[in-house]
């Protein structure tokens, strides 16, 4: 559903993402890694097409993404780690909107509008300006419209960032529940706890190139060392001098 | 989990999207939201917009008024002839070049650095639909001055000229075919720049600077030149008024749009309608055409100018220009230490924002090339008076442009700190440094700016050196007071909603505070350069006249502008002051 063939992205002189190759199937639920700057939002944007690859092809669904976008583009979501509203419209013409961008039929799109309302409890204030909206009733309401046109692939950039306990844990149920209906959930994030108690398979990036890629189990033996997954994220991103006093 | 591929794909119901229609009804929503909000507010807000409206209407109305009934019916001009058809291109030729310029730059920021942009990017739609989308509010953002300014005079043209009913028609369908045509300009030079520009911005800069000392040297060369030639050869007032007519007369080339809507809107005054409609189908024609080339560029260079913009430069930049920094902190030894690091901070932001500096850049770019110009057009061949009120004119000039800076870069200042406020507000900082930080920030740049302005224009004019004291005391004072305006209303009415400048420059505190500055503008001018300007007038030659400082009228004036300066700044300050120290963060 998601393939990087070799992909590499520079910034000018710098090089942001080195030779990345990933496959993520439908249904699964991949997390992607890495320390501050390592190349994870780089690699985010080229997957939705914002960014193109300086060398390398990114597929979605089969459709190369900067050759192909207009049909790679409806099959996902993106919600980044600072997510976009208009501030002068309701949540609910918000939905409205995506529905539309999407092509829902109008019935369908009503029911799917419902459905997403019900899902994240957005019944309260989904008629009010989003410019009124707390940030958790902000990320509740862009998750919404992430699953309105229920896509295929959906890709999220530290969404557990200002959410409450409750909401944390409904955010788990929902990614699970996403994966287990057949969309491909790409995870980045820093929470490792979540991470390590959601994903099927789960890459580290450091310095734009990736350095482990796998199950919990088989980054374990990538990284030579037992325990848990961040034991595994700092044995293959700190470097040795560093790794000797903290791991 | 192993789900087929096709299974997936396949999954959720589709129809095609009518991608034009989707944006028109957001753009529908997002008005009738805003309007609603609009209407739920104090009565004030709509009120004040209303009686700024109708103040700056009026004016410009009155004076056009005032101008075409001295054109026709003193200097007995015929009212469709040429003169008239030149004045209205070369109105249309500025005002297109204006929009050229800050409609692609408005394009740029709403195209390539708004967060929306990122967001609609990464959905099913197509680039040249989120073009279309953003082209419509940039231009309409950008010429709404376009109109402001333009409507009123050609109306009192008309009423002067005593057009036929349908002239009325014609206007706004020029005016909406014509904004066509330089803002779609604007977007193509836009997307020109974002995906073919250098990329070394060191080499850039050395070729900017090149081109700029080029063409200075170039035309210092060409000033030095003519003015020998003019000194040579005294011509009378009716060649030197021809050969002005020469030099503008291009704006009503037929290969110029302005010429189009000059002749177009002339025509329809005449009472000649098939010319008119032929002028208005070559506009709306080649508008629209134009439209159609920058939607097709934005099809192919959008999306492509985008990842340019986003990546172009190094991915951790070092931004230079330390040595601006240090040089602006040892112009200021008498700021304390932490309100010069106010001072220093809102200065980077301001010079690292190619938006804002392209802005006044482009303003003070053009009234230069216009003071330089005008030393070609006037001097030696028209009247000592003439050289007089245009200096006034010019003064006038400078103090709009420092009241659009104030406005529209200071006023917004307070506001943009609103959502980090609580970091300002932790530092071992009172909040009358805030303000007096903003307030010396705001004072230096228009200072010097408006000087170097002021400077230029009479030099080239040759006013004697006793004008150019009076217009710099006139200048330092307006600096003074319309900064402490844009600081103080900034501080009164703040707006922490909005995170764009410009859209925070055009809300309900920042009308009031154009209006509050124009008021401003008009009485220290009047006070302070006006009564030497008047005494200037009745002295047939200014070598004659014995020191301004002696007529008391003058230096009566020279006081009494210098003391509203000061109670100003005074009264602005300490109230914005008062509100700062109310606020909750």
């Amino acid at each position: 559903m998601i393939q990087l063939d070799h992909v590499t992205k520079s910034y000018g002189t710098k090089t942001a993402v080195s030779d990345l190759c990933l496959d993520i199937g439908p249904g699964e639920l991949f997390a992607f890694l890495g320390p501050n700057g390592a190349g994870k939002t780089t690699t985010i944007k080229m997957m939705c097409g914002l960014l193109f690859p300086t060398s390398g092809t990114v597929r979605i669904g089969g459709f190369d993404m900067v050759r192909e976008g207009e049909k790679a583009r409806p099959l996902l979501s993106y919600v980044p780690d600072q997510p976009f509203l208009y501030e002068k419209l309701t949540g609910r013409e918000f939905l409205q909107f995506i529905s539309d961008m999407y092509g829902l039929p109008p019935e369908y799109g009503q029911e799917r509008i419902a459905t997403v309302i019900r899902q994240f409890n957005l019944e309260a204030f989904v008629d009010d300006l989003t410019e009124r909206y707390s940030h958790g009733m902000r990320q509740r309401t862009v998750f919404a419209s992430a699953l309105v046109h229920e896509p295929k692939v959906l890709i999220v950039d530290e969404p557990t960032v200002g959410l409450d306990p409750y909401s944390v844990r409904q955010f788990k149920d929902l990614m699970r529940q996403q994966a287990q209906q057949g969309t491909t959930v790409f995870l980045s994030s820093h929470s490792l706890d979540v991470v390590e108690e959601l994903a099927d398979r789960m890459a580290i990036i450091n310095y734009g190139k990736l350095v482990g890629c796998g199950t919990l189990e088989s980054l374990r033996n990538q990284a030579a060392v037992d325990g848990s997954l961040e034991k595994i994220f700092l044995t293959l991103t700190l470097p040795d001098d560093l790794r000797s006093e903290v791991v | 989990m192993n789900i087929p591929l096709d299974t997936v794909l396949t999954a959720s119901p589709r129809q095609p999207v009518n991608q034009f229609a989707l944006f028109n009804r957001l753009r529908q929503n997002l008005f009738k939201n805003a309007w609603s909000e609009f209407r739920g507010s104090s009565v004030v807000r709509p009120i004040t917009i209303l009686i700024s409206s109708i103040i700056v209407i009026t004016f410009v109305f009155g004076l056009s008024l005032g101008g075409f009934y001295f054109f026709i019916f003193e200097m007995k001009m015929p009212p469709h002839g040429f003169i008239i058809e030149m004045l209205v291109g070369l109105l249309f030729f500025s005002l297109g070049v204006l929009l050229v310029f800050s409609g692609g730059l408005i394009l740029h920021g709403s195209l390539f650095s708004a967060a929306e942009t990122a967001f609609l990017l990464s959905k099913p739609v197509d680039a040249d639909q989120v073009f279309a989308y953003k082209f419509q509010g940039a231009i309409a953002f950008s010429s709404w001055a376009f109109l402001l300014v333009g409507g009123p005079i050609l109306i009192a043209y008309a009423l002067m000229a005593g057009v036929p009913w349908y002239f009325y028609l014609a206007l706004p369908l020029f005016f909406l075919g014509f904004v066509l045509l330089p803002g779609s300009l604007g977007a193509i030079l836009c997307f020109l720049l974002v995906n073919y520009l250098p990329k070394q911005r060191k080499q850039l800069l050395i070729l900017a600077i090149v081109v700029l000392l080029v063409a200075v040297a170039a035309w210092i060369y060409y000033v030095v030149r003519e003015n020998r030639a003019l000194t040579r050869s005294i011509e009378p007032l009716s060649e030197a008024a021809t050969q002005l007519i020469n030099r503008i007369s291009f704006a009503r080339s037929v290969w110029l749009p302005s010429g189009w809507v000059a002749r177009g809107l002339l025509a329809a005054a005449r009472g000649d309608l098939l010319s008119s409609l032929y002028y208005l189908a070559l506009v709306w024609s080649n508008g629209l055409m134009l439209y159609l080339v920058a939607a097709w560029t934005s099809t192919h260079l959008y999306r492509r100018g985008f990842n340019r913009v986003s990546t172009g430069g190094d991915i951790r930049r070092k931004h230079g220009g330390a040595w601006l920094d240090r040089g602006l902190s040892l112009l200021l030894p008498f700021v304390d230490p932490g309100t010069r690091l106010l001072i220093i901070k809102d200065f980077r932001t301001f010079r690292r924002d190619p938006q804002q500096f392209g802005q006044v850049l482009l303003l003070s770019g053009m009234l230069i090339l216009y003071f330089s110009n005008i030393k070609r057009m006037f001097v030696r061949d028209i009247e000592w008076p003439f050289q007089n009120g245009i200096s006034l004119l010019n003064l006038i000039a400078v103090g709009l442009l420092m009241s659009a800076y104030t406005g529209r870069f200071i006023y917004p200042l307070l506001s943009l700190e609103g959502r980090k406020f609580w970091l300002l507000g932790l530092l071992p900082l009172s909040r009358d440094q805030l303000m007096w930080g903003k307030f010396t920030f705001s004072m230096m740049g228009t200072t010097l700016l408006a000087s170097l302005l002021m400077v230029v224009s009479d030099v080239m004019l040759e006013m004697p050196f006793e004008a150019m004291i009076v217009h710099l005391v006139t200048i330092l004072v307006l600096a003074a007071g319309l900064s402490a305006l844009a600081v103080g209303v900034g501080a009164l009415l703040p707006n922490f909603r909005e995170s764009d400048p410009s859209k925070i420059a055009v809300g309900f505190g920042g009308t009031l505070n154009l209006i509050i500055s124009l008021g401003y503008l008009v009485v220290t001018i009047g006070l302070m350069a006006g009564p030497w300007h008047l005494f200037l007038a009745t002295v047939p030659n200014p070598e004659e006249m014995t020191s301004i400082f002696f007529y008391p009228v003058v230096a009566f004036g020279l006081f009494c502008g210098s003391c509203l300066g000061v109670i100003t700044v005074l009264l602005s300050i300490n109230l914005g002051i008062r509100a700062l120290n109310r606020m909750e963060f």
